[in-house]
This record gives C-alpha cells, structure tokens and sequence, in this order.
C-alpha cells in the first residue's frame, strides 16, 4: 500500500476532509451572500444549533450502527423539554439538568425493552410509542406552550451550552471507546449471530443502546430548551420533523466510521448541514428549494464518502 | 491408550422432526488429532456445537477432565476448556483486530467498567507475533485484512489460551496453502502439548494424514472409531455411507468425441484486479474444468461469464450472437450459475426451499398470469426429491439444511429451470463424499443430454476426473489447457498452478 493510500485511511485525512468540505460550503455561500452570510459572530450561532442537534445525534449513534432506528427522538426531546421547563420552576438548574435526563433515558428504556419484548420493527414500536410520549406531554403542559423561565438560560449560549455539549461528546467517546458497551455496538451491528455466539448478551445491549440515545437526547432537549426557551406539546406525530436534525449528523458518524473518529465527524456534520441551511436562508431561497438541495447534498457527502462496493448488498 | 480428556455420554439434540445427534456416547483422549467425519447432515457440526455452546443440547453430558461442563456460548466454552475454529467467516467487521481477538473477553482489560484499550492491543499485538503473524497489525480495523488473515487471526483468538478441546470444524475448505499449513502447525501444537484437537473435514486424504483416530457419525448415531493407521480413504466412505462406494465415482469415459458447436464464447474477458484477458469456448455437451490456487482469479471467471462481474471488460457471446452483459440477459437465455459462496450468492437463506427453487422459473410456473401455490409446491417437490434432498418438506427453511443439501437445492434451482449452460464454482465444496457422486452422475447425465458445463474448481482429481478440457489459471490469466486423458497427472495440473 502506497504512503498515499495510507494517509487516505487516516484519521487526519477524514478529519481534513470534513474540514475542508465545511470550507467549500462556507466559502460557497460567503461569495455569493457576502453581507448576510458566515461572519464570525454568524458562524458562531450556527455552531450553537449544530452543538444541540450533535449531542442527539451521538445517542442515535449507538441504535444506527446496530441496525434498528429510533422515530421517537423528536417525541422525547419535546417531552423532556417540557419537563425541563417544569421541574426548573420547582427546582431551580437541578430540575432543569436532571428531570430532560431522567425522562430521556426512561423514554430510550422502555423503546428499547418494547422492541426487544414484541419482536416487531424498531420503527413501529418508536413511531406508535411517539404517540403516547406526545400525549404525556400534552397532560404535562395542559396543552400550553411550556416557556423556560429567562433565570435559568445559561444553557441556552456560551459558554455553558458548549461546555454541556462537549462532556456530552466526550461520554460518548469514551463510551465508545473504552467500554464494552462500545465494542459490542459494533460487534452487533456487524453480525448480530456471531456477536451472540461470542457470549455478547445482544438483547441486553440493544436496550442500552436505546437508554443511551434516551440519555443524550436528554441532554439535547436541555440544550434545545435553553435555547429555545420554549416549547408546546405535540400531537399526531407533529414531533416527526425534530427527529431529523440529529439524524443528518449521525449520518456523517457513519459514513465516517471508518476514520475512528465519529462523533468528530458528527459535530462538523451537523456544523454543515446548519451551514448549508443558514446559507439558503442568507440567499433568500425558498424553504422547498432549501430542503431538496440539503437534501441532495448530505445524499452526495455519503455517497462519495463510503465508496460504496459495487455489489455489496444495502439494506 | 492415553487418559480420556473428554467424555461424551448420549449427546442429544433434535431441529424439530430432525434427530440431528442420537444419544452420542464418545471418548476423546490427551494428546490426539481426533477427526470426526460423516456425510452432510450426519450430526458432525451439531455435536461439537453442542460441546463449544453455539446450540444447547438437549440431553447428555460432557465431561471435560473429570468436570461436568456445559457451555451457554462460545466465550463460556473458552472459559470451560473448549474452543472452535469453524467454516465461514468468525471475525467481526467494524472492530479492530485486538476487539476481535478478544471479543466477549473484555472483562479481562476492564477496570471499574473502563477497558484499557492500550493493553488490550498490547496483548493482542504479542500474540499475533508469537504465532508468526507480526505483519497484522493488532490496532488495525479487521476490515483491512483478506478473508485468509481473518481466518489466521481466528486461529489466534480460539487457541491463545490453550484451549483443552480444539475443534476445527470444515475449515480448510476456507483455506488456502498458507492457512492450511498455519492451522496443522496449531493442530500439532496442540496434539504434542497433551491437549486434543477435534477435526472435522470432508477431505478424507487430508484426514487420515492429519488424524490419529477417527470417528464415524450417520444420521446423527455414533457408528464407530478406527485408527487412522489401520484405513484407506475407501474404508471410511463405506463406514460413512453404510455400503460400499463405488472407488472411481468420476467419469470413466476418455475417448468421446466433444461437438464442435460453440455455445458460449467468452473473449478477452478482463475484470481489474481478478481476471487478465481471458478467454474461453464452450462447446455443446463439454464439461470445461478451471482450476488454479484460491486466488488465481478462476471464481471471477464465472461470474464474468454469467454477467455477474463488475467493470468487466470483453465480451461475452452465446451462438446466437446474443451478448451476455448481466445477469438476467444470462438467466433469459439459458444459463445458470452455482457460486462458490453458496449462502451469500446462491441461496436465500432465509426462505423456504420451495421459493429457492422455484425463484427464477415463476415466469414458467405461472398460470394466467397468476402463480398458483400449489404449482410452486409441485414444481419444487419434483425437483427438491430428483437432487435427493434431505428435507421435512419443501416448505422448510433453508437455513436447517446441512451444506450439502443447501448445495442440492442451488442445483434442484438450476436443472428446474431446464438450463443449457450451468457454471458451477465449486460444486462439491464442504460436500460429502456421497453427495459428490450424486452430483458427478447429475453432471454426467446433463453432458450427455447436450448441456455444457464450466466446473471451477480447487480439487484437483475433481477436475482430471470431471472435465472434456481443463485450463488451468494462475494471476488472473490462463496458465495451461490439458486435453482429458487418462495419462493426465496430478502434477501437470499443479506445475501449471505455482
């Protein structure tokens, strides 16, 4: 294998090749809306959205890379949001902090111990799930918008709201890395059979996958709700569309897997799609239009990044 | 006789109807090469599954140096004195080489739930240089590694710890020259150190050379143990088939007249990395055998000719003029292909063996426009019971056959479907020696009737024994063409391999 060829399998190389692709797009819309686009106090804005939806992305990382998938992000970030709202005016940070992450890995427990129980598709059991989590937010907030009061939004900027993100993502890596937990998500997620032949309790680290998403995605309903500072209760899946956001960056987490550092690429993943949906913004194009080129382009960054095998079977 | 290292006292386990080991009573002693051999589907696999913890048994014992043991998985099994290398792939894509050496081992590096991943390489690292393998790098993802590294690395993850119980299950049909002569090194070791080794393979020359003893399963009951010494190859086809075998079960014929007629013409075929312009005619009623080392390119060959290749360049002609660019053009006009990959290329694992058999001839089944049930069903018992397959019915899974009858399904497809030109890649991979000679008289039979045959294959009599032609390969470009002959050696084909 050629010094190049090796470099292009480094670490560095996916990282200067996520760099450079968020310099192209940067640069791209900078040229074209100069006075409306990408200054640094800009720049820094569209980090702050980008931290939040990263850290939800990180905890549906470990569901992706096993193979199912969670619809029921989007519920629990507004009922956890909303419970943040209220436990915040009983108690202060400590229930803005403790009562999103409590609710969020209760919510990830039991989409996990339903799915692992009924044997039915993680879709279905998350998406009829949202449902009821919707619902409960509904009894949470009496049908009223839950707003966070303005003396408890540090988390809502910097430098807490960064601060809050990156022990987020260094959990998440160090999970990742340095526990079981991390070796047997990718042990099931490459062949679930042999995974459980080698003694992994696969039903048992499915369920900690999904905990773990209910986790992180606690935390970016804290971020999300600092943010935000409000927040109304959903019905009929209206919670759908929150589930995408994160989603976006636990794509580039995949696609750049193979580099070993995905919750690298995860946080600079959502940092470029906020830079490609900002950019539109700044251009004045119209949502659709936004969304079909976001849409394209995210499609083409995977696509060219994991090469896929011709032949190779996709599911 | 040495000490008994491992008793097993009536192993038991049924698939539903199938009584796959019948009260199995058995002794493996300190310090043997134990080969452990019967037709597909004779109980083999299952009892040493039973003993390493893939399946549970359903009664008996195992007693492993005078302790009862029974294994929940394969990691228990480690933990209990006995491990496995088996047939297919063992390693894990997305870990590295360290995370596969020591999957389900963690607790080993772990510290109040923090696994010290630097160790863990550290170990992994110094094991694959005790055992010569310093060019695997134990931090790399296993991914970057060809499937004969992976198996090297699986020998390292199944013997590191010494294991009391050793069992090889058919792996040396994954392997090429240097994996063989790797694993026979550990079997040894492991023999000479006073532990035992539990071989299965279908190869019986390899068996009796490898073996001390040797113990006979048929349909899941213990038949006997021989001395590996005291037989010959057709001693062991008799106690394994219950009557004696035919010695020569290949062609016998060497003077007939193939037809001129070209069929299929492959010309300048080049697929980047595999295959170097290589071409090929077909005549009607040949059988054209391609043999070569594992990686000489032959099993692109086929694919190349069935349309399957990607970036292939050169063409591919039938005697019509019809070119053969991808698969269903292949399929459309009569040609059929077996791959070497049997349940990721040929089969559907997951589905029944009527839909496996019935899949490309719908088109032929249908009535009205309309697929009838019972037609499926009709067509598929028909076909399923012509290839003798072991089966609860058509409507069993494909997944509960043994190798050997999944094989007979693949074929039971093809001849279905009424083919004119089957490209089989190593038909009788991992295949007992019965169904061998049912498969060579299947072979036989089409030659006769006018179809044409490649067999790519890595068995060497099977291809002197086999084939009208045979052109050997080697770096991905024709190396040699022998004409059949019954002074054809061995050793011509093999000079024309290295």
């Amino acid at each position: 294998m050629s010094k190049f060829q090796k470099f292009k399998q480094s670490q560095v190389f996916g990282l200067l090749l996520l760099i450079f692709i968020a310099f192209v797009f940067w640069a791209f819309f900078k040229a074209l809306a100069p006075q409306t686009f990408g200054d640094f106090n800009k720049l820094q804005t569209y980090l702050k959205t980008a931290l939040y939806y990263a850290v939800g992305g990180c905890g549906l990382y470990f569901i992706c890379v096993m193979g199912p998938f969670d619809m029921s992000v989007g519920a629990n970030i507004v009922l956890s949001s909303v419970l943040a709202v209220n436990m915040s005016k009983q108690f202060g940070y400590a229930g803005l902090l403790i009562a999103p992450i409590i609710s969020g890995v209760l919510v990830g427990l039991i989409n996990g111990i339903v799915y692992i129980k009924l044997r039915i598709s993680s879709l279905i059991v998350t998406a009829g799930l949202s449902l009821v989590y919707e619902a409960l937010s509904i009894y949470a907030t009496n049908g009223k918008e839950a707003i966070l009061a303005t003396n408890y939004r540090a988390f809502g900027d910097y430098p807490w709201n960064l601060v809050l993100a990156l022990a987020a993502f260094l959990f998440c890596g160090f999970i990742l890395k340095y526990t079981k937990i991390g070796t047997y998500t990718y042990a099931i997620g490459s062949n679930e059979v042999v995974a459980k032949n080698m003694g992994v309790n696969v039903d048992k680290y499915k369920v900690v996958a999904f905990t773990l998403c209910g986790f992180f995605v606690g935390i970016e309903s804290i971020l999300t709700i600092s943010y935000g500072t409000s927040m109304t209760s959903a019905s009929n899946l209206a919670s759908m569309s929150r589930n995408f956001p994160p989603l976006m960056g636990t794509f580039f987490g995949l696609a750049f897997k193979k580099y070993g550092h995905p919750i690298v690429a995860i946080v600079i993943g959502e940092f470029i799609i906020e830079l490609l949906f900002e950019g539109f913004v700044a251009l004045g194009a119209p949502t659709t239009v936004q969304n079909i080129v976001t849409g394209i382009v995210l499609l083409a960054i995977v696509t060219m990044t994991i090469k896929p095998v011709k032949g190779a079977v996709v599911k | 006789m040495s000490e008994v290292l491992l008793h097993a006292e009536k192993i038991d386990k049924n698939f539903g109807v199938t009584h796959a080991v019948d009260h199995v009573t058995l002794d493996f002693f300190k310090g043997e090469i134990h080969a452990l051999i019967g037709e597909n589907g004779s109980g083999k696999s299952t009892f040493t599954s039973c003993l390493t913890g893939i399946y549970h048994k359903d009664s008996g014992t195992f007693t492993l140096n005078g302790k009862e043991i029974n294994a929940k998985n394969q990691v228990d099994g480690n933990y209990q004195g006995v491990a496995v290398i088996v047939q297919e792939i063992g390693t894990l894509s997305g870990l590295s080489v360290a995370e596969n050496i020591f999957l389900g081992k963690e607790d080993e590096f772990t510290k109040f739930g923090v696994k010290n991943t630097n160790a863990m390489n550290k170990k992994a690292q110094e094991l694959l240089d005790a055992y010569g393998f310093n060019y695997i790098k134990a931090t790399e993802l296993i991914d970057n590694y060809n499937f004969e590294d992976r198996k090297l690395i699986e020998i390292v993850k199944a013997t590191h710890f010494k294991p009391q119980i050793l069992v090889v299950d058919e792996t040396t049909t994954a392997l090429g020259e240097k994996g063989r002569i790797e694993l026979f090194k550990v079997m040894k070791q492991t023999r000479d150190d006073g532990r035992c080794v539990i071989f299965i393979s279908h190869d019986l020359d390899e068996v009796i050379e490898q073996s001390d003893n040797i113990s006979v399963l048929r349909d899941g009951v213990f038949i006997g143990t021989v001395k590996s010494s005291d037989v010959n190859t057709d001693d062991l086809k008799k106690l394994m088939v219950g009557r004696e075998m035919s010695n020569n079960y290949y062609r016998t014929d060497y003077d007939e007249v193939v037809s001129d007629e070209v069929v299929l013409k492959g010309e300048n075929l080049t697929v980047p990395g595999e295959i170097d312009d290589f071409s090929i005619e077909l005549h009607k009623g040949e059988i054209i055998g391609i043999g070569g080392l594992s990686e000489c390119g032959m099993h692109e060959v086929g694919k190349a000719l069935f349309g399957a290749s990607y970036d292939r360049e050169g063409t591919v002609t039938l005697a019509d003029g019809t070119k053969i660019n991808d698969i269903k053009t292949a399929i459309d006009h009569s040609i059929a292909y077996a791959s070497k990959d049997r349940d990721n290329e040929s089969l559907v694992i997951n589905d029944t063996i009527q839909d496996n058999i019935c899949l490309p001839s719908l088109e032929d089944i249908k009535r009205n426009h309309i697929l009838h049930g019972k037609d499926e069903k009709a067509f598929a018992e028909k076909f399923a019971k012509q290839m003798s397959t072991k089966m609860e019915g058509v409507h069993q899974f494909m997944s509960a056959l043994s190798g050997g009858n999944k094989q007979k399904v693949v074929l039971a497809r093809w001849i279905g479907k009424d083919s004119d030109i089957i490209i089989l890649d190593s038909p009788t991979r991992g295949i007992d020696v019965k169904v061998k000679a049912d498969i060579y008289q299947m072979m036989d039979t089409m030659r006769k009737n006018g179809k044409s045959i490649i067999m790519i294959s890595e068995e060497i009599p099977e291809l002197l024994g086999m084939a009208d032609r045979i052109i050997i390969m080697k770096d991905g470009r024709q190396n040699g063409e022998f004409k059949r002959s019954e002074d054809l050696k061995d050793t011509d084909l093999i000079a024309n391999m290295v």
